[in-house]
């Protein structure tokens, strides 16, 4: 490897905790640097502990921490997610919601927000929906003949589905279900708490280290199938982890954050510009990249405005002229 | 920004056309009462409207505390699925045709064939009154409280005007002013530094508060989020980080309890267990309260027993002879007409259990 691009490459692998670190500073409060380190270290020595006013204990360990920490998770997932997807598909146009998991999702949300009310929380209607979306996806493109084109194709069409369904549960929604359901879908880690973290660490942490050791093969599995299996690769066997890992991260992420756009798109074109194609590369620094991208994107929208701002909506505002932008100077990388 | 500009002047000229167009909508016959509505439009409405389809729930539960429910010719889908109060305060309801989903879905052709002589709509949407008013050839006027007493009272005597109650409705004007110039003087001595401050957690999310919320004034109280920027243009309500939740550090903590509980996403069972928030005071002295809250804009009378029961909240020793129950019902029967209509409401929403319990 190159010195500059190894340079970039660690760079891009410690951005996360730099960026971590400065985003603790950040909020409605103002805390103090000294006052933070104090703060943070306050576990380790309890006089410390005792002298903290007690809302800016709860401010960094119980708002601060937890909602930073998930938004690396949700962003490193994403971004993973969406890398791994594009290499399996062969098509930089892939992102990680085109199986149906956002649609999926949502409607998951949806029918827990205004169907079912308090009595199931919309994190797991929405896991299980985005799962469930999936499954569907592959159950039908299951006998084809090019398995990808029918998978992609597939993805839209069950995508639309459950887009329909969406439309149909907002439609019969009181206007009280639909302001959750509205704000739910936009995007936010305003919620975020451990046992947030509790439940989708483990299954991003696992799903994100499945997918990054993996990485060796993505290369493999870039190339025809004929090419892949004459290298000695199971590339039914592969394929299906691969979609079965991202679809589980994804969902994970999604049933916790809502529907964050752009992330898994965007972010693995990012790195590439930056270090190749290489998926040796790509995976992990897609997870870097897109900790940090959504750890900053969420730093803007909770310190712009008096009021909070769905994150989901500074991805997308964010991701979309990048994407233009990135489109016009990438078609090489692709070529 | 140009386009912005170009935009909001298409959408100024269209309202205004359509405002005029209001003049041309009355019957042959019909004498006009020219207003202004919340989108800021001169609309011609007739006098004494017989046929009345209103789109706007706030103005459908005023035509029936105005005695002119017999006068109503539809219903939309909110009051007819989702409003457990309008069920109670206006049994009659169930014989309306259904004709829309919201004042944005409306059945043309129903509405056509239902020949109201007004239609009354939220003022959300200015491209929505406007194609109805073109669309019908009805005279449409949108209004909306938006938080504020003045604008409910304006609202009462502008429905009262179009259906020819103007008697009636200032007799509620004048309950509802004694109402609140009752509980004012009880409270008069009250300085500004001795009132509880108050965070207002409404529609299903704990963050999404509302920038005004006269009740609480009325009953004491500072809104902690009063006069801030709304998040969504036209509306009243602010999402805000919980930081500044803590930030404010309100004495109090109200969340909107106007729902059947297996329908309430925000609890006060989960405030007071969120981490987040225990270094509140009104977490640490268990001040997390439901209230009433907005009810689709509002209504009449559950804004005068939710002031009452936040006054008693805020100071329960100065409202140690307020009974509630009996209050609320024999308001209720003051606006609607109707027999312990309160206490049917705080069946469904059991209120009693919030309400009554201290």
């Amino acid at each position: 490897m190159p010195g500059r691009k190894k340079g970039l490459t660690i760079f891009l692998l410690i951005l996360p905790f730099l960026v971590f670190l400065f985003s603790l500073y950040i909020g409605t409060t103002p805390i103090s640097p000294s006052l933070l380190f104090k703060t943070l270290l306050s576990p380790l020595v309890s006089s410390w502990k005792a002298s903290l006013p007690e809302s800016v204990y709860d401010i960094v360990f119980a708002i601060r921490l937890p909602r930073l920490l998930l938004a690396l998770a949700v962003g490193a997932a994403l971004s993973v997610s969406g890398a791994a997807l594009q290499a399996l598909f062969k098509n930089p146009l892939v992102n990680e919601y085109i199986l149906g998991i956002s649609s999926g999702a949502a409607f998951g949300a949806a029918l827990s927000f205004v169907v079912l009310g308090s009595r199931v929380p919309p994190q797991i209607l929405a896991f299980v929906f985005a799962v469930l979306a999936v499954g569907l996806v592959l159950l039908i493109a299951r006998r084809s003949d090019s398995p990808i084109v029918s998978i992609l194709l597939t993805g839209v069409i069950v995508s639309a589905f459950f887009s329909a369904l969406l439309s149909l549960v907002e439609y019969f929604a009181s206007p009280y279900s639909l302001q959750a359901l509205f704000f739910w879908l936009m995007g936010n880690l305003w919620k975020a708490g451990w046992t947030d973290l509790a439940i989708s660490l483990p299954i991003i942490g696992a799903g994100v280290a499945v997918l990054v050791l993996m990485r060796w093969r993505f290369n493999v599995l870039s190339m025809s199938d004929e090419e892949a299996r004459s290298l000695g690769v199971r590339i039914r066997r592969e394929k299906l982890i691969v979609l079965a890992t991202a679809t589980l991260i994804t969902a994970a992420a999604t049933a916790v954050a809502g529907i964050i756009g752009w992330i898994g798109l965007i972010v693995p074109h990012l790195v590439r510009m930056i270090v190749g194609v290489d998926n040796r590369r790509v995976l992990p620094l897609s997870a870097a990249l897109g900790a940090t991208v959504l750890l900053i994107a969420d730093d803007i929208a909770r310190s712009l405005a008096s009021f909070e701002v769905p994150v989901g909506i500074f991805t997308s505002i964010i991701g979309i002229p990048l994407f233009i932008i990135l489109l016009r100077r990438a078609a090489k990388v692709w070529r | 920004m140009p386009q912005t500009k170009l935009i909001y002047r298409r959408l100024l000229k269209i309202t205004a056309f359509a405002g005029l167009l209001g003049f041309a909508n009355l019957r042959p016959g019909q004498t006009a009462i020219v207003v202004t509505d919340s989108l800021g439009r001169e609309v011609a409405l007739p006098r004494q409207a017989k046929r009345v389809l209103s789109l706007q729930p706030e103005i459908t539960r005023l035509i029936v505390a105005l005695g002119a429910g017999d006068r109503l010719v539809g219903i939309d889908f909110f009051l007819r699925t989702h409003d457990h109060l309008f069920k109670i305060v206006y049994p009659g309801q169930e014989r309306l045709p259904l004709v829309s989903m919201a004042n944005y879905s409306v059945n043309m052709e129903v509405l056509t064939g239902l020949a109201p002589d007004v239609i009354f709509g939220a003022p959300e949407d200015p491209n929505v009154i406007a194609a109805l008013e073109t669309k019908t050839r009805v005279p449409v006027a949108a209004f909306s409280s938006m938080g504020r007493f003045d604008n409910l009272l304006d609202e009462l005597r502008l429905v009262g005007r179009i259906l020819g109650r103007d008697d009636r409705a200032a007799e509620l004007a004048a309950a509802f002013r004694n109402h609140m110039a009752a509980l004012k003087a009880r409270l008069a001595d009250i300085p500004p530094s001795g009132k509880p401050k108050v965070f207002l957690s409404f529609w299903n999310v704990f963050t999404n508060t509302p920038v005004a919320y006269e009740p609480v004034d009325a009953a004491g109280g500072v809104n902690v989020a009063e006069g801030l920027l709304p998040s969504f243009a036209g509306t009243l309500n602010a999402v805000v980080p919980v930081e500044q939740v803590l930030r404010w550090a309100p004495d109090i903590i109200l969340l909107q309890g106007n729902y059947p509980p297996d329908r309430r996403t925000v609890t006060v069972a989960a405030a007071l267990a969120d981490r987040r928030l225990a270094s509140l005071r009104a977490v640490k002295g268990k001040r997390v309260h439901y209230t009433f809250g907005f009810w689709n804009w509002w209504d009449f009378a559950l804004a005068m027993v939710e002031t009452s029961y936040l006054a008693k909240l805020f100071y329960p020793d100065r409202f140690t002879d307020v009974d509630l129950a009996a209050e609320g019902n024999a308001i209720f029967k003051m606006v609607y007409g109707i027999e312990n209509g309160y206490s049917a409401l705080c069946r469904i929403i059991r209120c009693d259990e919030w309400v009554h319990a201290r």
